[in-house]
């Protein structure tokens, strides 16, 4: 019986080789487009979670209010992770993490600079699953100038192979030419997926710094393994007590204040836990370990991802209804010749489950023949290992089973429910030309499709925006050399010699820049009074006289600092947010108390006054209002940002490069260009404007496709109407336009419910944006038109070609 | 009666080619028409009448030969223009009606008058007139399904009269109806014709062709005979 279902459904599907076509098109296209986004989507899901312990592993977070300052850490104080452990039971263990920076490993002997370099406790391998090779787990960050290093570094450093890193444990590596660790062990490298992306881990006992008992600064990154069956709220409800304990006595001894005064005061500081899982996709805060993900990608993707799978899913109930209709003979004489409702359902299925089922194949081939340019779009390395394969298949075989039935099941129900006599006598076909249902899917599509046009449209304005938008500072033709301060006392001479170079027209040398990740808090009081409620809570950068002028910075009030005025040590520049923070009209040579850390007095600050106001200027994300900045002189040797003005930097740079190798023969010169940087800022936006103008492409081509065939289906129906009309006067444009006119009508309502629907959506996208675009009316219109544009054409193929036909045919087939 | 001539074919040729035979539908036919005439076609089935009615409706190009409507020579003619000529000259009756389902009696009949552009008040009063005429005023709001063979060739043939045309082409216009409605029909007809339409019809029954003035046998494409009636 099986067979015979499949031999009559391959034989019809055979006969309407076009229907099949464009509904096994429609759909595999649509099920690749879906699962290439569900790779990506699991992908983001699945960060950390190759941790076998991952969900009893937290992160320990601060939340600072200090007056009108919010702050949200991702780190907590020195000794946080010691005392949590010996103070709470259900602690299983803890473990603290600290980013390096930059540092020189020696290769024989050339110097490498490396970025991937983190502290790390004893306990690291215990709370992370991170597999050692070679070496003991246990004891590998126990003692000083430890380092454990990853498989890369182990080839990289000592040519070492797989079978061989036993050799590598016990070697020396030499940081910075000065600093000699000893390699303890050697691990995997990390999955990508993992929150955190070190090549080094060196002890943190090396680091006399983490010894530190201060329990009013954070800045170590904290993690809490619990113990089985145990429930992390209890510490959560226990942290304000132990804060008090710990941080509310040194308050009292080093501020003089209690907490309680503290909070009374509208400040707060406060610890909260997130779950590991939790940090690649939720966690934004100061302090974090690498770039995380937005669990709002997520969410957008997934829902494309349905629409997509959505869209198909209707094409292909349209296209099959549509064409059963004109089976409706072929049931009524199955009928009449016998065959019972559950045979001819059984029929309409096992046909719409066959071109699921050859879609699906077809789309996982697809998927994985796409998966290398996709990587590429998304900026991932996805891949389908047999680890995959082992929830996709099912997941597959649900959506074959679930689509074909969804899409078989109204033919199937709809037609085999016929009185064979109604069928036979042409009864039906008017019926069921109304097809409210088709019209209604068909308005659904296109509703998504016009949304995803317009998402695609805003999206890009604002990437636009924030390309041409004036961030306060020029960032073309600015050559930043990178890491300065390896140039130790010379990189003031490096300075003034690059800046002696024809094509060059300023520099300043600081690691503080507007696109740089140097960032510096510090806390001012506006008086002597040292108001907690009042304090400034600014970044804090170390600036030289050229700075202004190289990154064409404007004053907006006062001047900038000036070799010749030797009081200007003292002398700070404020940004517009922290004039207006401070509530100064006229900031000028008003003073500025640092704090220095610890007690809150005169004794324990340094007095500034204000020479100037540097207008608004964009340093963090334009998601971000601008912040309170001020800038101090000081001789930070961060970074030297180069202004220059040339048609042949190549030269230039070849020149620069001298200059540095001059200075420093051993180490190689990096540099990059400021407006790649800024650039490199918003890659995430940038990739997802590219994937969702990629699929909402391809989401209306499913769409058009099968319009394409409803059009050709309505067309057929409607032959010989249009053979009349035709004979009696209409001409190919009334035709045309007639055919067409109904399918507009559909996508005009789908404008209708779109327009509104994808302006509020997007709305709410840019709020995350404090510096965004206007949604302007032409992007609704744009939107609307090219929807109709884009249907109209394929609408109109098909009728223009029924509108050309030959009436006599049309009509001789009576 | 005038004696000019409406449609005058020489030599008139029409092939159909398919993957293996070439079917010759009209050999060398001429045939001449005047105004006012109603004549008859007939013939056994195959022998081409529906393929010259069509040509002589401009609904389809003849192969070779000349075909003059009204002394000028349309063999030739763009699409546009032959639709232009047909909309404003010929209406058609078919053996299967060929009303537009979706659309009511009314609807239907209002067609034609809708793509000459004649405005909208002034198709009501047409159309009621000539629904009037064939007696379904009455059914003005039914669809085809809802009428009965006899009803549906009266609206079919007060479509094809509403705009007045000069040549009425009728391709069988009793072959689905019974003998009594067919009677009506062939009234209807000659009661158009003394109007001064003139009426090309082809038919199998030898009754229908009774009310015509002259019979034009064909046999494979050709004419073999014409007999003049009284
Ligand atoms: N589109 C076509 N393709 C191929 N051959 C055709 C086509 N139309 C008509 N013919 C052939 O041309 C010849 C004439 O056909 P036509 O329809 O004019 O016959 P008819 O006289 O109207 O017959 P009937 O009385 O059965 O309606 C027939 O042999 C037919 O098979
Ligand atoms: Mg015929």
């Amino acid at each position: 019986m099986i067979r015979n279902y499949i031999k009559t459904a391959y034989r019809s599907l055979i006969k309407n080789k076009g229907f099949t076509v464009l509904n096994v098109l429609g759909l595999s296209l649509g099920l690749a487009s879906c699962l290439l986004i569900i790779l990506y989507v699991a992908d983001e899901l699945s960060y950390d979670r190759y941790n076998t312990k991952a969900d009893r592993i937290y992160r320990v977070n601060e939340d600072l209010k200090l007056g009108e300052n919010n702050v949200h850490y991702a780190v907590c104080m020195p000794p946080l992770a010691k005392t949590l452990k010996s103070d709470f039971t259900y602690v299983e263990n803890t473990v603290r993490i600290k980013n390096v920076g930059l540092r020189h490993v020696k290769k024989g002997t050339t110097n490498i600079l490396e970025n991937n370099i983190a502290f790390a406790d004893p306990s690291l391998f215990d709370v992370f699953t991170l597999p050692m090779i070679n070496g003991n787990p246990a004891s590998a960050l126990a003692e000083p100038n430890s380092v454990v290093i990853n498989e890369t570094i182990a080839k990289k450093y000592f040519n070492s192979t797989p079978g061989s890193y036993r050799d590598v444990v016990g070697k020396t590596l030499t940081f910075d030419d000065n600093t000699f660790y000893k390699v303890t062990g050697v691990i995997r490298d990390l999955p990508r997926q993992s929150h955190f992306n070190y090549d080094f881990f060196i002890s943190m006992s090396t680091f006399p710094d983490s010894r530190s008992t201060e329990w009013l600064r954070s800045d170590y990154n904290t993690y809490v393994l619990f113990k089985e069956a145990s429930d992390h709220k209890k510490l959560e409800t226990a942290l304000p007590a132990f804060l008090n304990k710990y941080s509310g006595a040194q308050m009292q001894s080093q501020l003089n204040m209690s907490m309680a005064a503290f909070e009374k005061g509208g400040s707060f500081f406060r610890l909260n836990l997130t779950p590991l899982t939790d940090i690649h996709l939720k966690s934004n805060r100061s302090g974090e370990l690498g770039p995380n993900g937005t669990v709002q990608y997520v969410y957008i993707f997934s829902a494309i991802a349905l629409f997509i799978l959505l869209i198909a899913c209707v094409n292909f109930m349209n296209l099959s209804t549509a064409r059963s209709s004109n089976r409706a003979r072929e049931v009524g004489v199955r009928k009449v010749l016998g065959s019972a409702k559950r045979h001819l359902i059984t029929q309409f299925l096992t046909e719409s489950i066959m071109v699921t089922f050859a879609a699906t194949v077809i789309a996982l081939f697809s998927t994985v023949a796409l998966l290398p340019a996709f990587n590429q779009l998304a900026g991932k390395e996805l891949s389908i290992s047999a680890q995959t394969l082992t929830w996709l298949i099912p997941a597959l075989l649900f959506i074959v089973l679930f689509v074909g039935a969804m899409a078989g099941s109204y033919p199937a129900f709809y037609l085999s429910s016929f009185q064979p006599i109604d069928v036979l006598k042409g009864k039906l076909s008017a019926g069921f030309k109304g097809a409210g249902l088709r019209s209604f899917l068909v308005v659904l599509q296109f509703s998504i499709s016009i949304f995803l046009i317009i998402g695609t449209l805003v999206i890009y304005n604002q990437l636009n925006y924030i390309q041409t938008k004036n961030l306060g500072y020029n960032r073309n033709q600015v050559l930043i050399v990178q890491n300065t301060f390896e140039l130790n006392n010379q990189a003031r001479v490096f300075k003034q010699e690059v800046k002696q170079l024809p094509g060059v027209i300023n520099a300043t040398l600081t690691g503080f820049l507007p696109t740089s990740n140097w960032k510096n808090t510090s806390i001012f009081f506006k008086d002597a009074a040292f108001d907690q409620k009042k304090a400034l809570f600014p970044q804090t950068w170390e600036i030289d006289e050229d700075y202004i002028k190289t990154l064409d910075m404007k004053m907006a009030l006062g001047r900038n600092f000036s070799s010749q005025m030797l009081t200007d040590s003292s002398g700070i520049i404020i940004n517009e947010s922290a004039a207006k923070f401070l509530g100064l009209k006229d900031p000028l040579n008003k003073p500025l108390y640092r704090s220095n850390g610890g007690k809150q007095d005169i004794s324990n600050s340094k007095e500034y006054h204000i020479i100037g106001v540097v207008k608004d200027f964009n340093f963090s994300s334009l998601r971000d209002v601008i912040s309170p900045v001020v800038l101090v002189l000081a001789q930070n040797k961060g970074a030297l940002s180069v202004r220059v003005n040339t048609t042949n930097l190549p030269f230039l740079l070849s020149q620069i490069k001298d200059k540095w190798k001059a200075l420093s023969p051993n180490i190689q010169m990096n540099f990059s260009f400021m407006d790649q940087d800024f650039d490199a800022s918003y890659r995430a936006e940038q990739r997802v404007g590219r994937i969702f103008i990629v699929f909402t492409s391809l989401a209306i081509i499913i769409a058009c496709l099968g319009l394409f065939g409803l059009a050709a289906y309505a067309a057929e129906q409607r032959t010989k109407e249009i053979g009349i009309r035709k004979i009696l006067g209409a001409s190919i444009t009334t035709i045309a336009g007639m055919l067409s006119i109904d399918f507009l009508k559909l996508v005009f309502i789908a404008i209708l419910i779109s327009l509104p629907a994808g302006w509020f959506l997007m709305n709410k996208w840019l709020q995350d944006f404090a510096y965004r675009v206007n949604i302007q009316w032409w992007v609704l219109v744009l939107a609307g038109f090219t929807a109709v544009l884009i249907a109209f054409i394929t609408i109109s193929f098909q009728s223009i070609k029924a509108a050309l036909s030959n009436p006599v045919n049309s009509l001789r087939s009576e | 009666m005038q004696e000019a001539k409406m449609i005058k074919i020489t030599d008139l040729e029409k092939f159909y080619r398919t993957e293996e035979v070439e079917t010759i539908a009209l050999n060398k036919l001429s045939i001449e028409v005047k105004k006012g005439e109603f004549v008859a076609i007939m013939g056994p089935s195959g022998c081409g009448k529906s393929t010259l009615l069509n040509i002589l409706g401009m609904l389809d190009d003849p192969d070779d030969g000349s075909y003059m409507f009204n002394g000028v020579e349309v063999a030739h003619y763009t699409e546009r223009k032959r639709a232009d000529l047909r909309k404003h000259n010929i209406g058609f009756v078919f053996q299967s009606f060929n009303l537009i389902d979706e659309l009511t009696v009314f609807e239907n009949v209002e067609l034609p008058l809708i793509y000459t552009g004649v405005p909208s008040a002034e198709r009501v009063k047409r159309v009621e007139e000539v629904l009037d005429k064939m007696q379904i005023m009455h059914r003005r709001n039914h669809y085809p399904q809802q009428l009965s063979g006899g009803q549906q060739q009266r609206v079919a043939i007060a479509r094809a009269v509403v705009n007045k045309p000069k040549l009425i082409l009728a391709d069988e216009p009793t072959g689905n109806l019974d003998s009594s409605n067919g009677n009506d029909v062939m009234e209807l007809l000659t009661d158009l014709n003394e109007q001064g339409t003139t009426i090309i019809m082809v038919t199998h029954s030898e009754h229908d062709a009774r009310y015509s003035h002259r019979i034009i046998r064909l046999l494979d494409g050709q004419t073999v005979m014409e007999n003049i009636m009284i």
